[in-house]
């Protein structure tokens, strides 16, 4: 009892401290990334939360999806989160990631993010404007503070279904480690 | 420094187009049989018309043939002329034109993995843009997009309620 | 026996407070360069949290070279923090530190080029090169710097310069020599990797350079690093130009200031390109500090 009070209150003291500082890998798939900059820049200034850019994934905690996957970009980004380190978050940004958007009699555009990559959360639009980012990411803050964003582990345990449903559109694709 | 009518002229004079045609100010477009045409391209390309801007492809299902568009451009004419021609749909076999433009490859590998046009001369023909692509170029008129779609991905459920067409 | 015990909880007081002191002014770089551009920045403390998620998240490594390349990079920051005196805090006050201090800022460099050789990341070599290049650059100007002011003082230690700038405050070196003042400010802002000498940890261009396989706990001891790496350098040049301090609280009072300034300065300019910054250190920084250098001698 006394080892699980201490791993307990320790592991609440480092979801406090990831809060208040991720570090954001930019990967702009599609058009809905137009909206980045003037949300990291002073006008809607989101680094006053504690979010930052971060240039490699390994360095980065939030993996933000920003508009439409097509299958040779699914491959890259699955290489690109496979890449990350534990604790990490998927946001899908924009229609397209929900349900196909804009996109969705194409014959080259994925459908649902959610089959493919733990996503925590959704933010509508077509493309969300900077004030619904910010709305988003602080209820993402918030979620993470709770210990409720545990999209990694959910990889991990389902690993079979996600590698079945990407091997099903992509054919093949190289693990390593 | 050509008006549009002298450039037609010129081209009536040594070839023997199909078709000519002035579409508006800086714009024409002109037809041609499907031998003539390379040599065309090189002729114009020593009359100032130095830059390629693109090899475009037309579907026409319903006659059977592949009409093939080059757009060139002259920057001391400055006027933009369209060099068109048909091939028949079924061997689907045209001459490259990777001598008078290297560029020229790029475009051509392009129309080979949408359309399934292939050039002889121009031995780089592979995937430019799709990836591990199975089925039958995409782009061709008697791909049914749709089905496809329905057939590999599958649509969100809303409460029991999915997408229909 | 109380004597070790006394010296290492020293050494050991000195390398917290450095670190602690070097993330404070970290926090304090990003707020004023964010109320440069015009927006509220992340709050002050904001690389303590860094630290602490940092050490919390997993890591990879790539083998022994790589963790011991980490290792050596804040060992080697940390052993030329003894050799400068803060304030009146002083470990070490014997002839030649001045040369040992440059000599020992270098492990670090090394440090973390053996890091990326273990990585096995062409981006981080590219990084570590420039890096390496770029210190070719500044040393130059800075050793002619040195050699002059040694001369003049007949002294090579630190605390020893420092002493020979007492009495009034228009003893400071600053005012005897602006000229070399200048130019070793220019060297610090090199030093330390700010605009317009940043492209040996350029972001777009070679994904932040050395440190682009760290992750977790490397990428908590590299900052660490570099933020023992900020007080040495500030140290350096207030103990040499600006006459030290006699309590520790008016030291930290220096350092901030020429931290705003270069700060300031830093926040303003593009990014050279390698070749461009060494040749610039070696035009007219060098050029100045050779010309004030004869100036003493003769």
């Amino acid at each position: 009892m006394n080892n699980n009070f201490v791993k307990g209150s320790w592991q609440e003291i480092l979801d406090w401290a990831q809060n208040k500082s991720i570090n954001m890998l930019h990967y702009c798939t599609g058009c809905g990334a137009i909206e980045l900059p003037p949300t990291m820049t002073s006008r809607y200034d989101m680094s006053r939360f504690g979010i930052g850019p971060a240039a490699t994934p390994r360095q980065a905690d939030l993996l933000l999806v920003t508009g439409y996957l097509s299958t040779k970009t699914l491959r890259r980004l699955i290489y690109t989160y496979e890449q990350m380190q534990a604790p990490k978050f998927v946001v899908g940004f924009g229609s397209c990631t929900i349900n196909g958007g804009m996109y969705w009699d194409s014959y080259n555009t994925i459908k649902q993010l959610d089959k493919y990559l733990p996503v925590e959360m959704y933010i509508a639009g077509c493309m969300p404007r900077p004030e619904a980012i910010l709305d988003g990411l602080l209820k993402l803050k918030k979620m993470i503070a709770n210990g409720e964003a545990d999209g990694y582990k959910r990889y991990e345990e389902n690993l079979d279904f996600y590698h079945q449903n990407q091997e099903a559109i992509l054919g093949e694709v190289q693990r390593t480690q | 420094m050509r008006n549009e009518k002298d450039l037609l002229q010129l081209i009536n004079a040594h070839f023997d187009p199909l078709k000519l045609e002035i579409k508006r100010k800086q714009n024409i477009s002109v037809e041609f049989k499907k031998e003539g045409l390379i040599q065309a391209l090189s002729f114009l390309k020593s009359h100032s018309y130095r830059h390629l801007s693109t090899i475009s492809c037309v579907d026409w299902l319903d006659e059977g043939e592949f009409e093939l568009v080059y757009h060139l451009f002259s920057y001391d004419d400055l006027i933009n002329i369209s060099l068109k021609t048909r091939i028949k749909r079924d061997p689907g076999i045209f001459q490259t034109a990777k001598e008078i433009w290297p560029v020229a490859e790029f475009y051509e590998r392009d129309i080979h993995d949408f359309f399934g046009v292939k050039f002889k001369g121009n031995d780089n023909l592979e995937e430019l843009i799709l990836e591990n692509w199975q089925e039958i170029p995409p782009m061709r008129k008697d791909f049914d997009t749709r089905k496809f779609v329905n057939d590999k991905y599958e649509w969100r459920d809303y409460n029991g309620q999915k997408h229909t067409d | 026996m109380i004597d070790i015990i006394y010296r290492i909880g020293h050494f050991v007081l000195i390398t917290v407070f450095s670190m602690a002191l070097g993330l404070l002014f970290m926090g304090i770089a990003r707020k004023i360069v964010a109320r440069i551009q015009k927006r509220y920045g992340p709050p002050v403390y904001q690389p303590y949290l860094d630290v602490l998620k940092l050490f919390g998240k997993d890591a990879i490594t790539h083998g022994f070279i790589f963790d011991f390349g980490a290792i050596m990079a804040l060992g080697g920051v940390i052993a030329t923090l003894f050799f400068i005196p803060l304030g009146s805090w002083q470990l070490y006050s014997m002839e030649g530190t001045v040369i040992l201090v440059i000599y020992l800022l270098a492990i670090a460099s090394l440090g973390m080029a053996m890091g990326t050789v273990g990585s096995g990341n062409p981006q981080a070599s590219v990084g570590i090169s420039r890096a390496l290049m770029q210190m070719l650059g500044y040393e130059l100007p800075y050793l002619v710097i040195l050699f002059a002011l040694i001369y003049r003082y007949q002294t090579s230690s630190v605390w020893g310069l420092m002493q020979a700038q007492a009495g009034s405050f228009l003893n400071w070196n600053l005012f005897a020599y602006p000229l070399m003042a200048a130019v070793a400010f220019v060297v610090l802002i090199g030093m330390m990797g700010k605009k317009p000498f940043d492209s040996m940890i350029a972001p777009s261009e070679i994904g932040s350079g050395p440190v682009v396989e760290s992750g977790g706990k490397y990428l908590g001891m590299l900052l660490l690093q570099k933020s023992i790496t900020i007080i040495i350098e500030l140290a350096l040049f207030v103990n040499l130009f600006l006459g030290g301090a006699e309590n520790i609280l008016i030291f930290t009072f220096k350092m901030l200031i020429v931290w705003v300034l270069a700060t300031m300065f830093g926040s303003l300019f593009p990014r050279f390109r390698i070749e461009d910054g060494i040749k610039f250190f070696w035009k007219w920084p060098l050029g100045i500090a050779i010309l004030q250098a004869l100036y003493i001698i003769i």
